[in-house]
């Protein structure tokens, strides 16, 4: 249960452990590991979106002086059913290549230049299809199809499809209610495909020796997620693979998977030599994982006093060349905010000849949240109710069902709305051109597993050990948690991210989980040293364990005890070790329950320039429920990453494909994401309803704060300039469009 | 008697309940008792299910406690964006 | 493959190395442009001859007539002269949109303009003040207005072994001054879809004396607008509104992943007014 009490480092915003190494440049990241004799391995890539595989001869490459190893996907063991047969035809294409891009064969040699001169000797004929390039395209009648074996999921046999799966919720009967209605909303959303933008590109050395072990030095968001898929690909034993991770310049749901690390694996097994790999940001944007483009269509019938009564949903997503969108996320977030009596969702997994897409922030919820309050917010105008107001009234609380069944604990949706209501923002006068957008998003978060070690040294100073890799100052959060727990200098206890042979099991740096999880378990672990210590103490007082407490870094006899030593300070007990009992380790490993969903509310100003369509963000507030916030400052770190990502899918990111599917815009000057001077200040408002079930009241921030600022965006368009825009990006071009179109009307 | 809620996309395979009633004290058990009243439930529902038992949802339940006041719900299972 | 890297210290040891190699050789001012297009693989120079070390290349001169502003002198420097910013306000707004913070410790006006894009900042803010380039080459030195330096996308006048030297431009006269605007969507590290200089010279009683406007990114090089109709009247709503449609019904721009023709030629327009009203609100203040 949550404790409520006074915290000395809890809250608190020490610098970051790892900070002076990253800002004085001397942090390792992906792409800075190398080792003696290492080769340079370059990959080969479709020049078809969609295309079969003929023929490939790699002998002239292979008879390159400087080239060590050519492989193709013969060179992988066949996949069992259900095994990973689809990552491993993602990072070697197979018998099809289904994106621009997609990875055909790869090449180590003594230089990377060599490696991209090997390249161009590898000889592949293709026989080329017809790319598949939007939803429209995939679910036409005569629409090429991907791959003509697949069936899909949860529906009757439909024969060849590109629908790899379809998920239904529902509850109630909507078309029955929406006829009780005074109004009813119908209404048709779509985004394209963004990418998660992290700055560095995917890197790792992996080198496999003589007796087959592989160690691989990477930048992810989770060395056992890496190992697993590499072993998984390669046919291995999980613990003949080593995983050690980099720092990491970014990830954002995007390194949760592999693309490099199971081909320089098996280069440097065919070569006897390490192998690094590093991306360029061309191949990052053409060939890894972005988020999925989506078209919902939405219906919401509400009383004329603001009461929801029932909705419908229909959303299908983009997954890219194979199956796995988040579109079952979309289904489940798309309503869950609100209390709807009657409800029927249904969901399509669509696959398309692009990069297959990989998990971005929130996955499928932002898409999801950009149409439902987007809805709201025509339906509140439509209604004049204030559209916080509308939402307040229809908000869940605890004991409301979700649409996909649990009920919900305590949770601090309101608690957002009302903080907006009340915040100083929302009743900011606006000039001309100006206008005001709200929109809720809602998150699970998630638990899984993870593990934890605690070592105290000789001193009482502390080493937390944990597998997760820092990829939002969580070193910070977990010494935090460390020094709190056991009454130590927050300083003095140094939190590092081990190697998947150091760290216990522990699931992926995503769903918001590491300090709620992780964190959990370093708690934990920390507790069994608690217990150690007043053991001790009791040794040294000679006393019975129960006469010992501990209380702010010291144990002291409790009280009415009638013992009258003075404390001893956990450096004292540590200086003590070897005559108590030998080192002072805690270990604690957990599978965490009761990820508390995160809610947070937005408020976004714009000022659109109504001769260029040009939209200017002048005031942003973030306003989300943390539970409680370990660190702040990387809480609002959070709240401003995610908010800015969210403007960014808002206004201009989009993947451009020509006809042929090539991607037009691989490069950060022409997909564009917001830079610093596009920005306000982000503002943040940290709401805290602490989760019942953490020790520190802890829920998931990481992934809420990119759900609201799609719909924020767009609403507070509508309100500057009159245009509703159903369809990202809302950039110069298309505003202008909607603009001078609404004029001719 | 512990309830489960069975999704659309399973009624099917479960001579079109939407709830149906077992006696168990797991996870394990409840798809026990439903592939023995409905045999080749198992198979439809496939590897890797999830469940919400009273609100919490569990990725990988196959041992967990319910109890006869317990309400089960099943999850598609489809693989979020990996 | 073999690359040299040459750093003369003399402008004749540079157009030596360039004549000798030819094709195989590249000037190197910031390096801003070509070491990208060389790392995407577009360019593969034998030979890279480093201009940074001729000292005519790297110089800034504000005479009494006029200012001389070394082809490879970085963009930082110049906007770190305060005369030079108070002279040519709207050059200087051209070369602050160059790259970041970062690059501009590096990127040059000449570099900028050698480039031959299409889009360069550069192009129409030098044309409307009129610059004129020095250029030497093997045959001596020669000066070409900056309108004629550049013949079309990625193309230049230079001939084999011509360095541009400086960019010469004349001191406003009293009541003139210059603007420059590009949209983007978004702030800065970008390219312009729309670029417009404007250059504005009043008459003691604030009626228009002589306008010029010169478009960017609409056409295969720098794109003057005639806008004869203004001079002689104020220089109000109308007279820019006649001004914008001058400049979209001069536009010939592309449809590309950076704007559609419909959009260039409606924000040419825009751009065109914005920037007039500037340049003329500057040029009144300077009476």
């Amino acid at each position: 249960m949550a404790e409520d009490r006074k915290y000395r480092w809890v809250g608190t915003r020490p610098i970051r452990h790892d900070g002076v190494d990253k800002v004085t440049g001397r942090a390792n990241y992906g792409a800075d590991f190398a080792l003696p004799g290492m080769l340079w391995g370059k990959i080969l890539r479709s020049p078809h979106a969609h295309a079969r595989i003929l023929r490939i001869d790699t002998s002239r490459a292979e008879a390159m002086e400087g080239v060590k190893a050519v492989a193709t996907a013969a060179d992988l063991p066949e996949q069992r059913p259900g095994g990973a047969t689809d990552l491993s035809n993602n990072i070697l294409a197979r018998d099809k290549v289904l994106y621009h891009g997609h990875a055909v064969a790869a090449v180590a040699a003594i230089t990377a230049e060599i490696a991209a001169q090997a390249l161009d000797e590898i000889e592949i004929e293709y026989e080329a299809l017809a790319p598949v390039l939007s939803l429209d395209a995939a679910l036409a009648d005569d629409a090429p199809i991907l791959d003509t074996a697949r069936r899909a999921r949860g529906m009757d046999d439909t024969g060849p499809t590109n629908i790899a799966a379809r998920v239904d919720f529902s509850r109630g009967e909507p078309d029955q209610a929406f006829a009780s209605c005074d109004v009813v909303l119908e209404r048709s959303y779509e985004t394209q495909t963004v990418h998660q933008g992290y700055i560095e590109p995917h890197a790792c050395v992996a080198d496999t020796k003589a007796d087959g072990l592989v160690e691989i030095w990477c930048s992810t968001q989770g060395t056992f997620t890496v190992r697993s898929l590499t072993a998984d690909v390669l046919g291995l034993d999980k613990s003949r693979v080593k995983v050690t991770p980099s720092e990491i310049g970014g990830g954002f749901g995007g390194k949760t998977t592999v693309y490099l690390e199971p081909v320089a694996a098996l280069l440097s097994r065919q070569s006897g030599r390490p192998v690094k790999m590093v991306m360029s940001r061309d191949e990052v944007f053409r060939a890894t994982g972005p988020a999925a483009a989506s078209r919902i269509e939405l219906k919401v019938g509400a009383t004329q006093q603001g009461q929801l009564v029932a909705a419908t949903a229909r959303l299908w997503m983009e997954a890219g060349a194979f199956p796995g969108s988040p579109v079952q996320a979309a289904a489940m977030t798309i309503l869950a905010p609100y209390k709807l009596d009657h409800l029927f969702i249904e969901g399509f997994d669509v696959v398309v000849t692009k990069p297959k897409v990989a998990a971005y922030r929130a996955p499928g919820a932002p898409q999801a949240a950009f149409a439902m309050e987007s809805l709201l917010d025509e339906l509140a105008q439509q209604l004049k109710i204030d559209p916080i107001d509308l939402r307040l009234a229809n908000a869940v609380a605890a004991g409301d069902q979700l649409p996909y069944g649990p009920r919900y604990k305590t949770i601090g949706m309101k608690e957002t709305l009302e903080a907006a209501r009340d915040h100083p923002h929302y009743s900011a006068p606006l000039g001309e051109n100006q206008g005001r957008g709200i929109a809720l998003g809602f998150w699970f978060n998630n638990g899984l597993n993870s593990s934890a070690e605690v070592y105290l040294t000789e001193d009482g100073t502390a080493v937390v050990v944990t597998g997760n890799p820092d990829i939002g100052g969580s070193r910070a959060s977990m010494a935090i948690l460390c020094a709190e727990e056991l009454g130590i200098d927050v300083m003095k206890v140094r939190p590092i991210v081990a190697d998947t042979e150091t760290a216990g099991y522990t699931d992926v740096t995503g769903g918001s989980r590491v300090t709620f999880a992780t964190g959990w378990a370093v708690v934990n672990a920390c507790r069994v040293i608690i217990e150690d210590l007043r053991r001790r103490a009791a040794q040294i007082w000679e006393c019975d364990l129960e006469q010992v407490a501990f209380d702010d870094g010291r144990c002291l006899p409790v009280e009415g005890s009638g013992l009258s030593h003075d404390p001893l300070s956990v450096a004292e007990i540590a200086r003590k070790m070897g005559s108590t009992g030998g080192p002072i380790n805690g270990q604690a490993q957990l599978s965490a329950r009761g990820a508390g969903p995160g809610f947070a509310t937005h408020l976004c100003d714009v000022e659109v320039d109504p001769e260029t369509g040009h939209v200017d963000v002048i005031r942003y507030t973030a306003i989300q429920d943390a539970g409680r916030a370990i660190h702040p400052a990387y809480v609002e770190g959070q709240m401003q990453g995610g908010a800015v990502q969210g403007i960014g899918w808002a206004l201009n990111e989009e993947y451009l494909f020509d006809d042929e599917g090539r991607m037009e815009n691989a490069s950060f000057l022409d997909y564009r994401m917001p830079v610093a001077s596009d920005l306000p200040m982000i503002d943040t408002v940290i709401v805290e309803v602490p989760n019942p079930i953490h020790p520190y009241g802890v829920r998931g921030v990481g992934e809420t704060p990119i759900v609201p600022p799609l719909a924020a965006v767009a609403n507070a368009v509508k309100h500057a300039s009159g245009v509703r825009m159903q369809s990202l990006p809302i950039s110069p071009p298309r505003l202008l469009a909607a603009l001078q179109e609404q004029a001719a009307e | 008697m512990t309830a489960v809620v069975i999704p659309n996309g399973l009624r099917a395979h479960c001579e079109g309940c939407a709830r149906v009633e077992v006696e168990a004290v797991s996870v394990r058990g409840v798809l026990a008792a439903l592939e023995a009243r409905f045999p080749g439930f198992g198979a439809a529902l496939g590897e890797n299910v999830a469940v919400a038992i009273d609100g919490e949802v569990f990725q990988d339940p196959l041992y967990e406690a319910v109890a006869p006041e317990s309400e089960l719900h099943f999850l598609p299972a489809l693989s979020g964006g990996r | 493959m073999q690359r040299s890297f040459e750093r003369p210290q003399t402008l004749e040891q540079a157009i030596g190395l360039l004549e000798k190699h030819g094709d195989a050789a590249r000037p190197l001012a910031g390096g801003t442009d070509l070491l990208v297009q060389m790392r995407a693989g577009l360019l593969r120079p034998a030979v890279l001859v480093d201009l940074k070390g001729i000292e005519e290349l790297m110089s800034l001169e504000l005479g009494a007539d006029e200012v001389v502003i070394g082809a490879a002198h970085s963009t930082a420097s110049l906007r770190e002269n305060a005369d030079l910013v108070a002279l040519f306000p709207g050059l200087l707004e051209a070369a602050e949109l160059i790259g970041s913070e970062q690059i501009q410790g590096r990127a040059s006006l000449g570099g900028n303009l050698c480039n031959g894009s299409p889009a360069a900042d550069t192009g129409p803010a030098l044309a409307v003040v009129q610059a004129v380039c020095e250029i030497a080459g093997p045959n001596g030195r020669r000066t070409l207005p900056v309108a004629e330096f550049l013949t079309g996308p990625g193309a230049t006048a230079l001939g084999v072994g011509e360095i541009l030297v400086s960019l010469r431009i004349s001191r406003p006269p009293a009541r003139a001054a210059d603007a420059y605007l590009r949209f983007i969507p978004r702030t800065e590290m970008d390219i312009a879809v729309v670029g417009a200089g404007a250059w504005v010279r009043l008459e003691a009683d604030g009626s228009c004396a002589e306008a010029r406007l010169s478009l960017g990114a609409v056409g295969p090089t720098v794109l003057p607008v005639a806008l004869d109709a203004l001079v002689g009247g104020p220089i109000d709503d109308a007279a820019l509104a006649t001004a914008g449609e001058a400049a979209s019904a001069a536009a010939r721009p592309i449809d590309d992943k950076r704007g559609t023709i419909a959009y260039r030629r409606q924000v040419s327009g825009v751009l065109a007014r914005r920037a007039l009203r500037i340049a003329a609100d500057r040029a009144a203040q300077r009476s």
